[in-house]
């Protein structure tokens, strides 16, 4: 009773505004992830109800049968995608951090006399763009065709994360440095042991970007990741799902264990999958995101 | 004589002055090293690739070895009837998703912060967020499944109705409108959180004014609240007009066939098509030239929009 009072309190009376504009909002908001929900139950549900259109709101005669499947047929190179992804951000992800950190870190040096180019050079590089095609071109002279570092190195500076470590770095007193100088340590050591630990956050927050970026690529492996040992979980994905269309090529129905299979709950599950790692990590993104989201608003 | 030997000391210090910098700080240049070689081959290297524009390029030859041939390609473009549906295809793509998508998460915004429940508050963000960080095949993946003629949940409402199946994914007139509920579904939590960061800040003590003058709900919303966050609008729409050619590539190429080319087509994904998905050659120079115009008018519009956006807040943007 007491709580009661001091909420109305607060809000003065509830009137039927509130309590529209709150089911509208809530609705938004379960609209939005409605479809993931969706996928999910089809993934766990017995095809036998999928074939009858009966899974909506709640899934039906729940298994793990297509899981179990996705990941045992070698064939649908699920389980090597979903390796390879995992490599290549867990991979990309420590890269992109070192560069894009210590390349932050001598670029808000007062010492050092060309930060104000390189800086111009980065932005330059990133509002003017050459396009996917020189791209390529110089890609394949390095020798990155059909080579597994190409999700790795080539991206591994974002001038948007590189921005966003500046900031922070600028906003960390210079003191720190000339205290570390005094003490005999070299720029190396005062950046691991001084500047690395100070900046946990922003470390944290670009590292989580990155990852998310690199698990998510499509366009990158699409042109350079040809051979089907290489190959990431979105790739496999457009080709079981959109690419196959209404031809099931990949998937057809059996029965197994009792429980029946077909090419909905297969695909179902094998989207889940992709996105199941993003949602794990979603809650800490989203605890780091809102701290660079003015810097990130700025360009795309 | 005198001068001379000026002339050879100063040299030789400043010589020295830079070995000496070098020598000081060549710890921190290491540092920088792997970042300097990244700008240099990755994000400048390509910008002298775009020379094959102006090239015969071959594979073979390479960039130093193709043949120059000047503007040939610049003149085909002129002359390449399918470029106004290429342009058409983008300006009508890029100008209904920001007419549509800009002002609904706007909206919204104002109306979530009504809601004075901090929980629901945060729920409904923290749901309405989450589409945002989900990979573009993943979601049109989800979309071909929802929208599929023979089991999809859309189709069967539909046949439930009455109505007959329809093949979503594969009719061009139906291209635009789902691009364009994949780009909401994907921003508005994302957009939701800028203004709501903006509504925020404004100052309590103007909604405590509008208490005492007696304005109600609607009063203060649209008087107060919007008003307020009017210079975020402001500049998140001229961000929006200067990233108007920054199309969702992956999500384009992925909802893809050739049964929507008529409405799918746009510049980027025809410069994808003939260099990495043709049938025959590949046209290298063809589709760098195409992209270079296009690159000039987007570098010039997101130049200008930072201009404009500069006079209207305080951000710094580089």
């Amino acid at each position: 009773m007491k709580k009661d009072k001091k909420i109305n309190n607060k809000i003065g009376k509830v009137k039927p505004f509130d309590v529209i504009n709150t089911i509208i909002l809530l609705l938004v908001a379960i609209i939005c992830v409605y479809p993931f929900l969706y996928i999910f139950f089809l993934s766990i549900s017995d095809g036998k109800y999928l074939v009858t259109n009966q899974v909506k709101v709640f899934p039906m005669g729940v298994n793990f049968e297509a899981f179990k499947y996705i990941f045992t047929n070698k064939s649908l190179n699920i389980g090597r995608g979903m390796f390879n992804s995992a490599i290549y951000t867990v991979a990309g992800t420590i890269t992109s951090i070192f560069i894009t950190f210590s390349t932050a870190y001598v670029l808000t040096r007062k010492r050092f006399k060309g930060r104000f180019l390189i800086m111009s050079l980065f932005a330059f590089t990133w509002v003017f763009e050459a396009g996917i095609i020189p791209n390529y071109i110089i890609l394949n002279a390095l020798g990155f065709v059909d080579n597994p570092l190409v999700m790795i190195i080539p991206n591994a500076i974002n001038t948007q994360f590189l921005i966003l470590t500046k900031v922070f770095l600028e906003g960390l007193p210079d003191e720190l440095e000339e205290a570390a100088r005094i003490d005999g340590a070299n720029d190396w050591v005062t950046m691991i042991k001084i500047f690395v630990p100070l900046s946990k956050t922003i470390i944290a927050t670009i590292g989580l970007f990155y990852a998310v970026f690199i698990w998510n690529q499509y366009l990158v492996p699409q042109i350079y990741l040809k051979s089907a040992q290489y190959q990431t979980i979105q790739q496999i994905l457009k080709q079981l799902v959109i690419s196959s269309g209404s031809a099931n090529t990949s998937f057809s129905t059996f029965v197994k264990n009792g429980i029946s299979l077909n090419p909905q709950n297969l695909r179902a599950a094998a989207i889940f999958v992709a996105m199941v790692p993003i949602v794990c990590v979603y809650p800490f993104v989203q605890k780091y995101f809102k701290k660079g989201i003015l810097v990130g608003s700025v360009k795309g | 004589m005198k001068t001379a030997n000026i002339n050879i000391n100063s040299n030789v210090k400043k010589k020295n002055k830079f070995v000496k910098y070098i020598k000081k700080n060549y710890i921190l240049l290491l540092l920088l090293l792997p970042g300097f070689l990244s700008l240099l081959l990755f994000k400048i290297g390509p910008l002298f690739g775009m020379v094959i524009a102006f090239q015969d390029f071959s594979a073979f030859k390479g960039v130093f070895g193709s043949d120059f041939v000047g503007l040939k390609y610049f003149q085909r473009i002129l002359s390449d009837p399918y470029m106004l549906t290429l342009i058409k295809n983008t300006l009508i793509l890029a100008g209904l998703t920001l007419a549509i998508t800009f002002p609904i998460p706007i909206i919204f915004a104002l109306f979530l912060n009504e809601i004075r429940l901090k929980k629901v508050k945060n729920f409904v963000q923290s749901l309405s967020f989450l589409p945002y960080f989900i990979s573009a095949s993943v979601m049109v993946s989800i979309m071909y499944m929802i929208l599929s003629p023979t089991s999809g949940i859309i189709n069967e409402l539909i046949k439930a109705l009455g109505g007959d199946s329809v093949a979503f994914m594969s009719e061009a007139g139906w291209f635009r409108p789902i691009y364009i509920i994949l780009q909401i579904w994907q921003t508005l939590g994302y957009n939701m959180v800028i203004y709501m960061a903006a509504i925020t800040g404004i100052d309590s003590t103007l909604y405590e004014a509008a208490s005492v003058d007696g304005a109600n709900r609607w009063q203060t919303m649209f008087k107060v609240t919007l008003p307020c966050i009017s210079s975020s609008v402001i500049v998140m729409f001229i961000i929006s007009i200067g990233n108007i050619f920054t199309v969702d590539l992956d999500r384009l190429l992925l909802m893809y066939n050739s049964s929507v080319y008529e409405t799918a087509d746009v510049i980027q994904t025809y410069v994808y098509r003939i260099a990495f998905a043709s049938t025959g050659m590949p046209e290298y120079s063809y589709g760098t030239a195409v992209n270079l115009i296009k690159s000039v008018i987007a570098f010039a519009l997101v130049i200008f929009a930072n201009k404009m956006a500069k006079k209207y807040s305080d951000t710094r943007v580089f």
